[in-house]
């Protein structure tokens, strides 16, 4: 099992230890602090069957943000993934959440009180700050296929 | 390759080889199903607490997609309850052969041996699965057909018919079971070349004949093995076992590439990508024209859905291939060699380097997966207090609320995932060779002639982080 | 032979076993009880829609929804209303003392045809009670029947205030005071706001008075004619039934008004939900008018009738919260 270790290292293994030690890098490395200062912002959502609009909405970390439901055709709510935040509202009867944008990333927008067949699969996306996740995997993926590439088909 | 023979540690052989945990899987599994018709035909239309849904469209697709196909190949084959009422009547008898059974015993029709049928079967189930995935009452009659079809396929052909040649299901689990860490061989050929009886594919007084038609001294890979043991239970030198092995190890393996197979992974990859955008996706006219069958918006959606996966992707890739082949042929060095390409046709380039997309497709799935049943698995809480909707409260979890899982860490789990998909099916790609039984060409020919097709993997990888994470 | 048999036993008695307990726990659980089920009005609304009951004698409901939530309450009734839950049971327990034919209804908007989700029960008088006490229930007639008045012209005026919403307030403030029978409520209830603002002109008591002092005495007279609990009932009716088609602000522009204003288009009517910040229409109408149109409905304009759902008294308090829309109180 050693033998078949270090001959691997031998081979070209080191190449893939230099591409751990990047990944990990790039994983815990912090995305550089975003300028613009954290606003008051105030987002009305329309909720139908089965979509929302808008779908997506953009923030900026730390800013406060406050969205208004308002329910067009039958009750829906809101679920925030990552925030674990909860809103519903009946037509008419508009329901507003107020949070503090913090978690840096993309979340889903869950529709969180069952209104109709679709409703599990009722959802929009709300970005705070660039999506770090999706540059670190591009990046990642990069990395690694060019290692993957330059150790060539070793059997 | 280094392989364990899992059969070697002690309980593990008797257990394969009893009946009983087996049956009583299966027994399970059935009681589960027939519950899950039952709960769709006369329980709530409410697809979030029925039964139907949950355990079947949550529940059961989670265990597949997440832990069933990934560990344990087609292990699911080997419990799955849609071909057992049809298998005991057409064996007579639920464990050992008993005498003769019922049924016709007809072979299946040779032009019919390939999976272009269960590719069919699961493109058709794939237009509607907007419908049968919510639908309670959809579901328990698709089932139903699925139990129905089985049955009179066990009453008509021979052993196992639905399950090799008919089963949505069993296209994909059979093609990504090539990635699966388990399988089931003979230990030494040798033995099965001295033995003329061929127990295994013939049957004894201990088991039937392989029911999958597999020839076990022949198997090379798990693609058509439904793990169902029989083989272990008739062979009378003991010479089948479970193996554990490397992750994808039939990946690399050139015999029994065929285009069926190819272009099963096109139909899992591109349905992948496009149930990502239509169900998972914050377009809200997306979900309405999967939804409104028969509407003119649901047939363009059609139209669009087949376009993508029998043209625009296999396209593409052929494109990939081809540009591959004509890249790494330009290499001086290859006059020397008797074939100027790697492989003789692009057909046979395009068929071997599908299986690339293997991996990716099998990440693209798990990823999919990961994101809408993590968000709902809470659903199978209330549902089992009260399976069709009816104020059961069975288990006192009836009340339990709705509550995402993993909320925050989902989309760092499908890009791990939708990553170590992309670097396997590029090293896939990479370790193709050029034909079957052939040495490899110049190491640098394989590198160039699997470089647009790991751009293709890329690309789909990232279309799919963009719809899955972004 | 024998390991065959206990599989073909344990077979037999994991499956139907397990179906035929499904079934029995069904039938124990709805023992005289009824289940009603709640669609959302274009599937169906509610199954069964009518129901017959007898006095003194409680039903057991189960309620349940098919799609969306929905919620069950009796019209003109104290009594909560119960949210209805899809895939859940809700149970209800109702008990009539009076015969009499009640109407219940849904409780949660559930679309644009929410208003029509409704049933009766009847309930026949007890034979086994003797005849309870009859309470005398004066059949009186509703304000906007008695005087006949026109439900579905097109009230207009021009003479509307110049300067701004019409502040009572302002007129308190003044010191003055109009003649008393202007407060009498079915004065003016049965004028308009810009009926009553003639009237008022001509008393010598606004000689001095300049019209825009003149229209905040109109809303003085509307306030005295409330008050701020019959006011907080008003709103909250107004917000669970009105405002999903009227608007929050009641300018007829709530979630529903696009598609009520493109449904009844070809009618003829107006299109739309009354705006009833417009003050040359809302000046121009009389509170009797208004309770008239809630009683009965719009006949074909896509407003609803709630003269079997709402009190009298509840209803006062709607229309007294609908003039919040034109005067500051």
């Amino acid at each position: 099992m050693l033998k078949r270790l270090r001959s691997r290292l031998a081979n070209g293994g080191w190449k893939w230890g230099i591409f751990s030690i990047l990944m990990l890098l790039i994983l815990i490395s912090p995305v550089p602090a975003f300028s613009a200062p954290p606003a008051d912002r105030h987002i009305k959502i329309n909720a139908s069957s089965f979509e929302y609009d808008p779908g997506v909405i953009r923030v900026n970390p730390g800013d406060r943000v406050t969205l208004e439901l308002s329910s067009t055709d039958v009750t829906h709510g809101i679920a925030i993934d990552g925030y674990n935040l909860q809103v519903t509202a009946e037509p008419g009867q508009n329901q507003s959440l107020t949070f503090v944008a913090d978690q840096q990333g993309t979340y889903r927008l869950r529709c969180s009180v069952t209104c109709g067949a679709l409703h599990p699969f009722m959802i929009g996306k709300l970005h705070v700050g660039p999506n770090t996740l999706l540059l670190k995997s591009i990046l990642i993926a990069t990395l690694g296929l060019a290692v993957m590439i330059w150790t060539g088909t070793r059997q | 390759m280094s392989r364990l023979e899992l059969t070697r540690i002690p309980g593990i052989k008797t257990a394969l080889r009893s009946r009983w945990p087996q049956l009583v899987l299966r027994v399970i599994a059935l009681a589960g199903f027939a519950l899950a018709i039952v709960a769709g035909i006369s329980g709530t239309p409410v697809g979030s607490r029925n039964f139907a849904i949950v355990f079947v469209w949550i529940g059961w697709w989670a265990l597949l997609m997440l832990v069933a196909v990934p560990l344990f190949g087609r292990g699911w084959c080997s419990i799955c309850p849609i071909p057992m009422p049809g298998e005991w009547l057409q064996q007579g008898s639920l464990l050992k052969p008993q005498g003769k059974g019922l049924g016709l015993g007809w072979r299946w029709p040779n032009k019919l041996r390939n999976i272009w049928l269960q590719n069919g079967a699961f493109v058709l189930v794939a237009l509607f699965s907007t419908v049968i995935l919510t639908s309670p009452l959809t579901s328990a009659l698709v089932l139903a057909a699925f139990l129905v079809v089985a049955v009179a396929a066990s009453l008509v052909f021979e052993r196992r018919a639905f399950c090799r040649y008919l089963c949505p299901v069993g296209g994909f689990i059979g093609l990504y079971s090539q990635v699966a860490p388990l399988e089931l061989r003979v230990k030494d050929s040798s033995v099965c070349a001295a033995h003329t009886e061929k127990t295994c594919y013939q049957g004894s007084a201990e088991g039937y004949g392989c029911p999958w038609q597999v020839f076990p001294p022949g198997l090379v890979k798990n693609t058509y093995c439904g793990t169902c043991m029989e083989c272990l239970r008739t062979c009378p030198h003991d010479n089948l076992t479970i193996n554990l092995r490397p992750f994808g190890a039939d990946l690399e393996k050139p015999s029994g590439r065929k285009l069926d197979e190819a272009f099963k992974a096109f139909i899992m990859l591109g349905s992948a990508m496009i149930y990502s955008a239509v169900m998972l996706g914050p377009w809200g006219f997306l979900k309405n024209a999967a939804y409104n069958i028969g509407s003119l918006q649901w047939l363009v959606y059609a139209a669009a859905f087949l376009t993508f996966i029998f043209l625009a992707l296999p396209g593409l890739f052929y494109a990939a291939v081809a540009l591959g082949q004509a890249l790494s042929s330009n290499n001086a060095q290859v006059v020397r060699v008797r074939q100027r390409r790697p492989f003789s046709t692009h057909r046979q380039a395009f068929i071997a380097f599908a299986y690339s997309l293997v991996p990716l497709g099998l990440a693209a799935w798990i990823a999919f997966s990961l994101s809408f049943v993590l968000a709902n698995l809470s659903y199978l809480w209330p549902v089992i207090s009260d399976p069709l909707g009816w104020g059961w409260d069975l288990l006192r979890t009836a009340q339990a609320p709705w509550t995402p899982y993993l909320s925050g860490v989902t989309p760092i789990l499908q890009a791990g995932v939708l990553l170590v998909g992309l670097l396997w099916a590029a090293r896939t790609a990479l370790r193709t060779p050029a034909a079957p039984g052939a040495r490899p060409v110049l190491p640098r020919q394989q590198v160039i002639q699997a470089l647009p097709v790991i751009l293709f993997c890329s690309a789909v990888s990232f279309g799919l982080l963009g719809l899955l994470v972004a | 032979m024998k390991a065959e048999s206990i599989a073909r036993w344990l077979l037999i008695l994991l499956l139907p076993v397990l179906l035929l307990a499904a079934l029995l726990l069904r039938s124990q659980g709805s023992s005289q009880a009824v289940e009603l089920r709640a669609r959302m009005p274009e599937q169906g609304g509610w199954t069964p829609t009518d129901m017959i009951m007898s006095a003194g004698q409680p039903l057991l409901l189960r309620l349940t929804s098919d799609d969306v939530l929905h919620g069950f309450a009796i019209g003109q009734s104290d009594e909560p209303a119960v949210d209805v839950f899809p895939g859940k049971m809700t149970e209800l327990t109702l008990l009539f003392d009076q015969p009499g034919k009640y109407t219940y209804y849904c409780t949660r908007w559930c679309g644009a045809n929410h208003w029509r989700m409704r049933g009766t029960i009847e309930v026949l008088p007890n034979p086994d009670q003797p005849d309870p006490t009859q309470v005398d229930v004066p059949n009186e007639e509703s304000l906007f029947m008695r005087l006949g008045v026109e439900l579905d012209g097109h009230p207009h005026t021009d003479l509307v205030p110049e300067q701004g919403r019409p502040d009572a307030h302002r007129a308190a403030a003044l010191g003055i005071a109009p003649p008393e029978s202007y407060l009498v409520p079915e004065y003016y209830r049965t004028h308009s706001p810009v009926e009553v603002f003639t009237a008022l002109r001509r008393e010598p008591f606004s000689a001095s008075l300049s019209d825009q002092q003149v229209w905040d005495f109109v809303a003085w007279i509307w306030q005295q004619g409330t008050s701020s609990e019959k006011l907080a009932e008003g709103q909250e009716l107004y917000t669970r039934n009105c405002a999903a088609c009227h608007g929050t602000s009641g300018a007829g522009d709530g979630v529903m008004a696009a598609q009520v204003a493109a449904e009844y288009a070809n009618s003829g009517h107006q299109s739309g939900p009354t705006n009833f910040t417009n003050p040359q229409r809302s000046l121009a109408t009389s509170p009797a008018i208004q309770q008239g149109k809630i009683i009965r409905g719009g006949m074909g304009t896509g407003m609803p009738y709630w003269g079997p759902i709402f009190t009298e008294e509840q209803i006062w308090s709607l229309v007294d919260y609908l003039w919040t829309f034109q005067f500051d109180y």
